[in-house]
């Protein structure tokens, strides 16, 4: 019963050998890279709530603030492939919502909060007249939202857990869609019964006739939050503190912009998103622009009491670099 | 003996891969995010069947991927017996397959849920649309393949074209409609899986597309592991003991391939 002879074990061994060594040129290339004297990659995100980081990028205020800097910016789906292009080191900045950065955490990602970039209206939209609260929803109802774990649905569970003392009532009625998907689905008035959403959908929606508010975030958390932090890595924050300063700086000249010619950034913004310019200064005179962050210590309380992360936060030092704003 | 052979050589193969992958997870080039442990992938696997979650929604994406099959399966029969019968339907069928073919299924998402919502119909529907395309190519290839001659003896005893088709050409291009019927499988769960990690589940638990998707929002790594090894398994289990059990039943036992 021999089946292998000698020689074809010496070759399948071969075989093995060679993908292994593959493998292992595939680690050694990966950590020449990076030549440039100074290099920040950051992720290019639209929507309103991201207008700062579109203002620096117009304005070139990174590249003014660090001479021979080299910025690049990535675009990038969704929240999940900001996070993955960050463990993998493809990305040094992101930005996001407070509970998928604690996600990233509590699972042993090495980041911190940076800085706040925004706090904007967030609420839960319907066009069912009969729909008052979120006590009127029904099995055969559905909710719309970005996706599992995002702010939209941590805010519900939020307000779930408020009402009915169980965060995940709602759980099985949620529908994943995209902002602009569920926009579109709402209106349509046919498969969704409501919406959870942020600017510019929630003002587009509401202009419809019939369609109403029924939760807005400031009543799930009962207070004030940010909406949108920025993350920088470990790795980033300790190797390159020149680049990283810079790149704070230039963050709160951004935000500062903003808030002082509204206007002016209107008109760029105008021109990046491809809205008309009275729109957009609308909209962004609605979203408060400020790198202070509010609302950590609450999130991350919900978040580990109803074990969507394993731990809560004992010490904000672990979750936020030096010189954050943190209003309690 | 032969399939001692193969069972041998994927054992072995798995094995170096396993050690391969566990050499570089303990190794620590990579974080633990990026390459997790065998154990750790074990683990996630284990607490996802214990509570039930991964075997109701295994169950419910094999429900849609037999129900877009077995519709696939219908329309490509349907068609491509019909293209066989009459000339100008086969030149239609061909240009349905023209256009049709090279569209993927997600690249159709959103005139898909223009029309048919955001429920399961539409996830069928990207299924369907999947497989039926090369089935058809597939089908009509083993009719195409058959002798001329098998047909005219078919006329000489007075069979109808319908007759023709399915009492000689379905039986004679059967190997086809095997292989159609093997890549139609591996399409369709391809189609299923990325069309749930789109949807997301509408009301209930949803599929592994959306364990999986899941697993990745809440960045549960080896999470998303166990999700790829369920799919495989399922991959491996219906390649050795649904098709090759079907073709040792039919066209192995009646002398049409090796």
């Amino acid at each position: 019963m021999r089946k292998y002879s000698s020689k074809k074990i010496i070759k399948i061994l071969l075989t093995g050998f060679l993908i292994f060594s593959l493998c292992l040129c595939g680690c050694v290339s990966k950590s020449t890279e990076n030549t440039a004297k100074y290099e920040i990659k950051i992720a290019e995100q639209y929507g309103l709530a991201y207008a700062p980081i579109s203002i620096m990028k117009q304005n070139k205020i990174m590249e003014k603030n660090l001479l021979g800097v080299e910025v690049s910016w990535q675009q990038l789906g969704n929240t999940a492939a900001i996070r993955e292009a960050m463990l993998s080191n493809n990305l040094d900045v992101g930005f996001m919502a407070i509970p998928p950065f604690l996600i990233g955490w509590d699972k042993g990602m090495e980041w911190k909060i940076t800085s706040g970039l925004s706090a904007s209206p967030i609420g839960l939209i319907t066009y069912r007249d009969d729909i008052e609260s979120i006590k009127d929803f029904s099995e055969d109802d559905r909710i719309a939202l970005p996706q599992p774990g995002s702010i939209q649905h941590i805010l519900l569970s939020m307000a779930c857990e408020k009402e009915f003392g169980n965060a995940q009532k709602y759980d099985d009625i949620l529908v994943t869609m995209s902002h602009p998907d569920g926009m579109n689905t709402l209106l349509a008035k046919k498969d969704i019964t409501a919406h959870f959403t942020s600017p510019p959908y929630i003002f587009k929606e509401l202009e419809n006739k019939g369609m109403h508010q029924i939760l807005s975030g400031k009543e799930s958390m009962g207070k004030d939050f940010t909406f949108i932090v920025g993350a920088t890595t470990q790795k980033f924050h300790d190797a390159n503190p020149e680049v990283y300063q810079a790149f704070v700086k230039s963050l709160n000249e951004a935000i500062d912009f903003i808030q002082n010619n509204p206007e002016e950034a209107a008109k760029i913004l105008a021109s990046v998103y491809d809205l008309p310019e009275e729109e957009v200064l609308n909209y962004i005179s609605q979203i408060t622009y400020e790198n202070k962050v509010r609302g950590l210590k609450e999130f991350a309380a919900f978040l580990s009491r109803n074990n969507y992360i394993s731990k809560d936060v004992s010490d904000l030092n672990d979750i936020l670099w030096e010189d954050v704003d943190y209003v309690k | 003996m032969l399939n001692d052979h193969k069972y041998i050589q994927r054992t072995f193969w798995i094995i170096v891969f396993m050690i391969i992958w566990e050499s570089i997870a303990l190794s620590g080039i990579f974080s633990p995010l990026l390459v997790p442990s065998i154990q750790t992938i074990l683990y996630s696997l284990y607490l996802s069947i214990i509570d039930g979650g991964i075997i109701a929604q295994t169950l419910y994406s094999l429900n849609l991927i037999l129900r877009g099959l077995a519709v696939g399966l219908i329309i490509a029969v349907v068609l491509s017996s019909l293209s066989m019968i009459f000339k100008t339907f086969e030149g239609l069928v061909e240009t349905l397959i023209t256009i049709a073919h090279p569209l993927p299924g997600i690249a159709l998402l959103p005139l898909i849920i223009i029309w048919f919502g955001a429920g399961t119909n539409a996830i069928i529907f990207i299924i369907v649309h999947s497989v039926v395309w090369p089935m058809i190519l597939n089908l009509l290839t083993g009719f195409r393949s058959i002798p001329n001659i098998y047909k005219q003896v078919g006329q000489t005893y007075g069979l109808n074209p319908f007759e023709i088709v399915a009492y000689i050409m379905v039986p004679a291009s059967f190997p086809y409609f095997l292989a159609g019927i093997k890549i139609g499988w591996a399409r369709a769960w391809r189609a299923l899986i990325s069309a749930e990690m789109v949807f997301g589940a509408a009301g209930g638990g949803g599929g592994l597309g959306w364990f999986i998707f899941k697993k990745r929002v809440f960045m549960d790594n080896p999470g998303i592991f166990a999700g790829l090894i369920v799919i495989v398994l399922i991959g491996i289990l219906v390649e050795d003991f649904i098709f090759n059990k079907f073709e040792e039943m039919t066209v192995k036992k009646w002398g049409m391939t090796i």
